[in-house]
């Protein structure tokens, strides 16, 4: 058997990580695409409520 | 290695304007019937239990949400098989009702790819059923209503028996944990818990235990469902159900792969070894990690989900021989890795949560929007909207932000079972009894012919070209 516990760390703070902060996703490298408004358009015409409405059956 | 056959099954979400959860059964039931293409109605239930349990019990009975009973209170939908309305199609795919969901389950594959892009056919059969249907039915590939209710997209691996499940747990259950950060669809919100703006998972919040054989309510990361569809004393099939429904082929050929990697490793008895604290805390810790971390508590050690990966990984190059597909997975897995810790939103053309999170971010950005606006899940949602002109997802596509997905015309796979299945669906159908995973029954004359398909069978290029129903007949007794 290979040994994956020796990829292991001892116990010790989370790692500190450039992206993101507390209070929730941050907006790395966002940059408006080519075309960019063309998923806007697309976006604006969704139902704001559509999921609001949309109601299911537990399945598997 | 061995080659793997897989198949993926998906639960479509329904939604019909004045319609809703109470009638579901119902409308799903009429669209599966209103498929107007070619197919066959005749499933073979008798090797169906969904009560076996791979640590070799069985269950008396299947728990079922609470809230879906209230539904049924006092309603009587008629047969099973009359509620369920099986059609088998000529790629050797089923298509039918599943507790009020739509359900598309692919023919077995042997490709990565091959598999992706039947999943993608899916979506046109579905659609298909939809249009015909009428009644302006939305259809989603997706995994959750945002209000609790979620249903599943599962994946099936045939597995030798002698494995055993303690080993087939330790193999896989690490590997299902760690590959949401390559496979995860994407959720904006959270269903259970602490609150989150946005997590890797569909399906995170819905887990409960690390390993039991439900599916419709405390559900497991590690399905112990022991449902072979073929000969039980070799075979088991592996019933994954804590994947999410991808909508990029890539990922879910990577989806599928990944869990490959795992199952070979297992058999070799090259594992890299992994005890991690509380499974299903660390699943759904995973999923909410914003700082892409990926953070892993071990006993009394950590690790991160970006690790357990790499030690597969390097397991499988180590051990393994590597068919094409799977350096492929490996090398474009550790690409995306990479790219995930640096410059997370360049890899949205082939991970779906990524390509979520970024379309839904340029909007917030554009309309000022913050996270906790209510709004945003139906973006979300309508990324899952399989009718392209209502697809965010297909947006995406044309504007060339994520990959294309191959085109989804109907092709029957040919080295595998499917390949049998479908061919009796196309030129037999009008002797065919039942026909089911593991096998079909013909009636010829006053003769009824029971036929097995073993499923690892090396299934001839002549059937196609079978002279009558007898010689399509004879060529399966002879396929081992």
């Amino acid at each position: 058997m290979s040994d994956g516990d020796r990829l292991t760390r001892p116990l010790s703070p989370e790692p500190s990580r450039k992206l993101g902060d507390d209070k929730g996703p941050s907006s790395p490298d966002v940059r408006k695409p080519e075309g960019g408004n063309e998923l806007l358009r697309r976006m604006k015409k969704v139902d704001p409520d559509q999921a609001k409405k949309y109601r299911q059956r537990s399945g598997q | 290695m061995r080659a793997i056959l897989a198949g993926i099954e998906t639960e479509y979400g329904l939604h019909i304007d004045g319609r809703g959860a109470s009638t579901q059964v119902e409308d799903s039931q009429a669209l599966v019937r209103a498929y107007p293409d070619e197919c066959f109605v005749g499933w073979d239930y008798r090797f169906e239990n969904p009560r076996a349990d791979l640590r070799g019990f069985n269950l008396e009975h299947l728990a079922f949400d609470p809230v879906d009973a209230k539904f049924d209170a006092g309603k009587s939908y008629g047969s099973s098989v009359e509620i369920r309305s099986d059609r088998i199609l000529p790629n050797g795919a089923r298509f039918y009702n599943d507790h009020g969901h739509p359900e598309y389950s692919t023919p077995e594959c042997y490709g990565l790819h091959e598999l992706a892009r039947q999943d993608v056919f899916g979506q046109s059969v579905v659609l298909r059923a939809a249009q015909s249907y009428g009644h302006g039915a939305q259809l989603y590939k997706n995994n959750t209503d945002f209000h609790g209710a979620s249903y599943g997209t599962h994946e099936s691996y045939l597995v030798p028996r002698d494995i055993g499940y303690e080993r087939l747990f330790h193999a896989v259950l690490p590997m299902l944990i760690a590959r949401q950060i390559l496979t995860g669809a994407g959720k904006v919100g959270s269903e259970a818990g602490a609150k989150a703006p946005y997590q890797l998972s569909q399906r995170a919040d819905f887990f409960a235990e690390p390993a039991n054989t439900e599916t419709l309510y405390k559900r497991p990361i590690f399905n112990t469902r022991d449902e072979p569809h073929s000969d039980p004393t070799q075979w088991i099939r592996l019933h994954v159900i804590s994947g999410d429904a991808n909508m990029i082929a890539n990922a879910t050929a990577r989806k599928v792969g990944l869990v490959k990697l795992a199952i070979a490793l297992a058999e070799n008895g090259q594992t890299p070894v992994w005890r991690i604290k509380d499974p299903v805390a660390t699943f759904q810790h995973i999923s909410r990690d914003l700082h892409f971390a990926f953070r892993v508590e071990l006993e009394g050690s950590w690790t991160t989900a970006y690790e357990i990966l790499e030690s597969y990984f390097s397991a499988a190059e180590a051990t393994l021989e590597l068919d094409d597909e799977l350096k492929w997975l490996i090398s474009s897995s550790r690409f995306l890795l990479e790219i995930i810790q640096n410059h997370p939103f360049d890899a949205r053309r082939e991970i779906d949560w990524v390509a979520k999170k970024w379309m839904i971010e340029s909007f917030m950005n554009e309309e000022g929007l913050q996270w906790d606006d209510p709004s945003l899940q139906a973006y979300d949602l309508e990324y899952h909207n399989i009718d392209p002109d209502h697809s965010l997802h297909q947006a995406l596509v044309e504007m060339g932000e994520v990959g294309p997905n191959e085109s989804s015309v109907l092709i029957r796979p040919t080295d595998t079972r499917a390949f049998a299945r479908g061919l009796a669906i196309e030129k037999y159908s009008q002797y065919l009894l039942t026909a089911s995973w593991s096998g079909l029954v013909l009636k010829v004359g006053a003769d009824t012919h029971e036929i097995y398909l073993p499923p690892e069978g090396r299934y001839p290029v002549q059937l196609a070209h079978a002279e009558d129903v007898g010689s399509f007949i004879e060529m399966l007794r002879g396929v081992k």
